[in-house]
């Protein structure tokens, strides 16, 4: 130990205390360099994630809780901001459309979610079934939808819901004599739903699929010399192991189904039926860019994270106890 | 330790933008002789860089660039809001005439008086003029807009044997006739109010006054709640179409099946309707119906050049817009390259303008129908720092037609909900005696 510690070049000092000195420092230098690796290593990822994730929502918090009156016609005898406490917050729940328009997308995620997940679910387990034929065909097929963006998939949907555009429309009409309006006030959610389930079922199944494939092929072959069918091992063996990815694929779609923003978006411009505050993103992103009001709109972005949370941590929860 | 420190500065720098004002700083000195600038100018006009080159190659001195944003709402406004909290932004932004107190109110302009503009007043349309005038400034050059014509299809008149009317009582009584062959006299857009407004401007209401003593609101006047009742009727009685705003997919699709018989729109819905597909010959321009009072014609739309905030030389970019928008060689260049709307040049409409059209078959339909429109203005009319939002307000509240409500109650709770938005802001506003 001392003839290390003596080995260890010091610092520029007396060789008297040279001595003492190296040997208390030497450790915690070491164990320094070691400690300030990982910091280092990822700091560069760190200063990202303050920069632009941490911080932001920071402000966004601040904002919210910031209020700015105007005096005048413009705001040109003085402009002042003061701190609002919840007042913000007040207007934001007070406004009945905001309010609406989050427990249309409750309603929303109670029918579309589950609808997307059994159909992601369906199709994995029959794409990974022993009487699949070209599985990684179908596999890619039903993957394509999520290839395309948003955007695009929906500018290519209100062509399909347009009336005398849609051949859909025209279809039903020749056939049944029935003019279906897919833009109206009481369908256009569903006309959304149904974009939503087609671009992301795909990529749902994929996550499923991935967890099917961990599953050892021991116990299939165990199910398979208990005489366990197909159905019997999909209900038994592929679903109780693959709720992992249920849950996962479950979380992400409550979390997207509350951000739900360029469908509606786009699909105002075909459906009067689509006002300024349809889904509560739509609403935030009215108020801080259309009007200007960017405490209102922070206000209303905490809102939605914290249902966001809440409605996330609910659900695990949930499944957490119903495991147990 | 550093990070921190930065995040903490950050934090500290955000406050809310747009809170101090570029009119009480002192005025921007222009450039000296010979010193060469550029300018930036965003629009969502076409190939404005065209027109600006015109400029470029006699003003050596004055170089214009022009990049292209998104129009207005639908994402440009975004990007100038953000570019003037950040303490940026281009000297010339494209912002419609009903926008120009919203950015106002973030005080993203400049006051062009204060850079002289008052001696080229004379050289633009006066109701245009009155529009970008707030608070003894001037914000904004007005660069195009919309007087309101009819367009209508003589063949479907003359098929279900009605005359074309020239007012909206007489519009009225012809409707069912049209209806009964499957054609719609007209849509009516639940969605976007600002042609609601027109007709309400068009009858002679003025929804909001600045005064001294802060903004006076009559929006649910009698006036507007006529204009409201008329087309509750209308709709209620199927004569117009709700499901297909003009110039949307569903509305194209129905033009060019000959199931619309006529649009009562702006100068600028020529260039749309010619995109209806087999639609050349078809159309003709006739005076927007009049109301039993109130005036000839209103401005829908209608955009201007207005000297952001932040420009290092708000006199070379005024100078620059009062040539583009007025001289004959920048309204016909801007009427060639980028297809504007209504010139607000007091004397000039665009030689092309003058000719005979071939779509609307040989009609001289600018100077038989929308010039005299531009000399039948309500010139009261004023935009106020919320337009967007009692737009959006309205609309929401048209929306409720479907679902049975009606335009009336849009209408009064409107009014309603703007006096409240406009108090949440500081801003003094009160209803007007009535």
């Amino acid at each position: 130990m001392t003839t290390q510690t003596a080995r260890t070049p010091g610092p520029a000092g007396g060789p008297t205390t040279g001595a003492a000195a190296t040997r208390s420092a030497a450790r915690p230098r070491k164990r320094g360099a070691v400690d300030r690796a990982p910091w280092i290593l990822v700091s560069p990822f760190l200063a990202l994630f303050l920069l632009t994730f941490i911080l932001p929502i920071l402000v966004a918090i601040v904002q919210s809780f910031t209020k700015v009156t105007r005096a005048g016609l413009f705001g040109e005898e003085g402009v002042t901001s003061t701190f609002a406490w919840f007042e913000n917050y007040r207007l934001v729940l007070e406004d009945g459309n905001f309010v609406a328009s989050i427990w249309r997308m409750l309603l929303f995620g109670i029918v579309q979610v589950p609808v997307m997940i059994v159909a992601a679910t369906v199709l994995a387990l029959l794409l990974e079934s022993a009487s699949a034929r070209w599985p990684g065909f179908f596999r890619a097929t039903f993957f394509l939808p999520y290839g395309i963006p948003g955007v695009i998939a929906t500018i290519l949907w209100s062509f399909l819901y347009v009336p005398g555009l849609s051949p859909i429309i025209d279809v039903s009409e020749m056939l049944f004599g029935y003019t279906p309006d897919f833009l109206g006030a009481g369908t256009v959610l569903w006309s959304i739903a149904n974009i939503v389930t087609w671009t992301y079922a795909g990529y749902n199944m994929l996550i499923i699929v991935a967890q099917l494939k961990a599953i050892p092929s021991e116990l299939y072959e165990a199910a398979r010399v208990d005489g366990a069918g197909p159905w019997r091992t999909a209900t038994s063996i592929q679903l109780p192991l693959i709720r992992p990815a249920l849950v996962l694929t479950t979380v992400f779609s409550i979390i997207g189904t509350l951000q739900l923003f360029a469908e509606p978006q786009l699909l105002k411009s075909v459906s009067p039926a689509i006002d300024s505050q349809y889904t509560p993103n739509l609403s935030a992103y009215t108020t801080a860019f259309a009007y200007n009001d960017y405490n209102l709109a922070a206000a209303q972005s905490v809102l939605i994270a914290l249902v966001a949370f809440a409605l996330s941590f609910l659900f695990l929860r949930l499944t957490n106890r119903s495991s147990r | 330790m550093g990070l921190a420190g930065g995040a903490a500065a950050a934090l500290a720098g955000c406050a809310t933008p747009g809170t101090t004002s570029v009119n009480t700083q002192p005025v921007v000195p222009a450039a000296a002789a010979g010193e060469k600038i550029t300018l930036t100018y965003w629009a969502w006009l076409k190939d404005l860089q065209k027109v600006a080159d015109i400029w470029n190659a006699k003003n050596p001195n004055v170089q214009v660039e022009v990049s292209w944003i998104p129009g207005g709402n639908d994402g440009g406004y975004q990007k100038m809001y953000s570019a003037l909290a950040a303490g940026g932004g281009p000297d010339l932004g494209q912002v419609e005439m009903r926008s120009i107190p919203e950015f106002m109110l973030v005080n993203g302009l400049v006051d062009l008086r204060r850079y002289g503009i008052d001696e080229h007043a004379d050289r633009f349309d006066e109701t245009l003029w009155s529009q970008v005038g707030f608070a003894d400034g001037v914000y904004g050059i007005p660069q195009d807009s919309g007087p309101v014509g009819m367009y209508y299809r003589p063949d479907l008149y003359e098929q279900a044997g009605v005359p074309v009317p020239t007012t909206w009582t007489q519009w009225a009584e012809v409707a069912p006739a049209i209806r009964e062959l499957g054609v719609f006299i007209d849509a009516f857009a639940l969605d976007d109010a600002s042609i609601f407004g027109g007709h309400a401007m068009q009858a002679g209401a003025t929804w909001l006054r600045s005064t001294d003593d802060g903004w006076v609101i009559d929006m649910a006047d009698e006036i507007t709640l006529d204009v409201a009742r008329f087309f509750d009727k209308a709709i209620d009685d199927d004569l117009v179409t709700t499901s297909a705003n003009p110039f949307s997919p569903g509305w194209y699709a129905a033009a060019a099946d000959d199931k619309i018989a006529s649009l009562v729109q702006a100068s600028w819905g020529d260039a749309l309707l010619e995109s209806v597909s087999g639609a050349e010959g078809k159309w003709r321009v006739a005076p927007a119906p009049r109301w039993e009072h109130g005036y000839g014609s209103s401005f829908i739309g209608g955009s201007t050049a207005a000297v952001l905030a932040n420009s290092k030389h708000p006199k070379e970019a005024m100078e620059f817009a009062v040539w583009m928008t007025t001289s004959p060689e920048g309204v016909d260049a801007m009427i060639e390259h980028s297809g504007i709307g209504w010139s607000p040049a007091r004397d000039y409409i665009g030689a092309a303008r003058e000719e005979p059209s071939e779509f609307f078959g040989g009609q001289r339909y600018n100077t038989e129908v929308f010039q005299p429109a531009t000399q039948q203005q309500n010139p009261d009319w004023q935009w106020w720092p919320i337009t967007q939002q009692t737009f959006n307000i309205l609309g929401d509240g048209f929306r409720g037609k479907a679902t049975g409500g009606t335009l009336v109650d849009a209408v009064v709770a409107a009014e309603q909900r703007t006096i409240e938005v406009f108090r949440q802001k500081g801003l003094t506003i009160r209803k007007a005696d009535r």
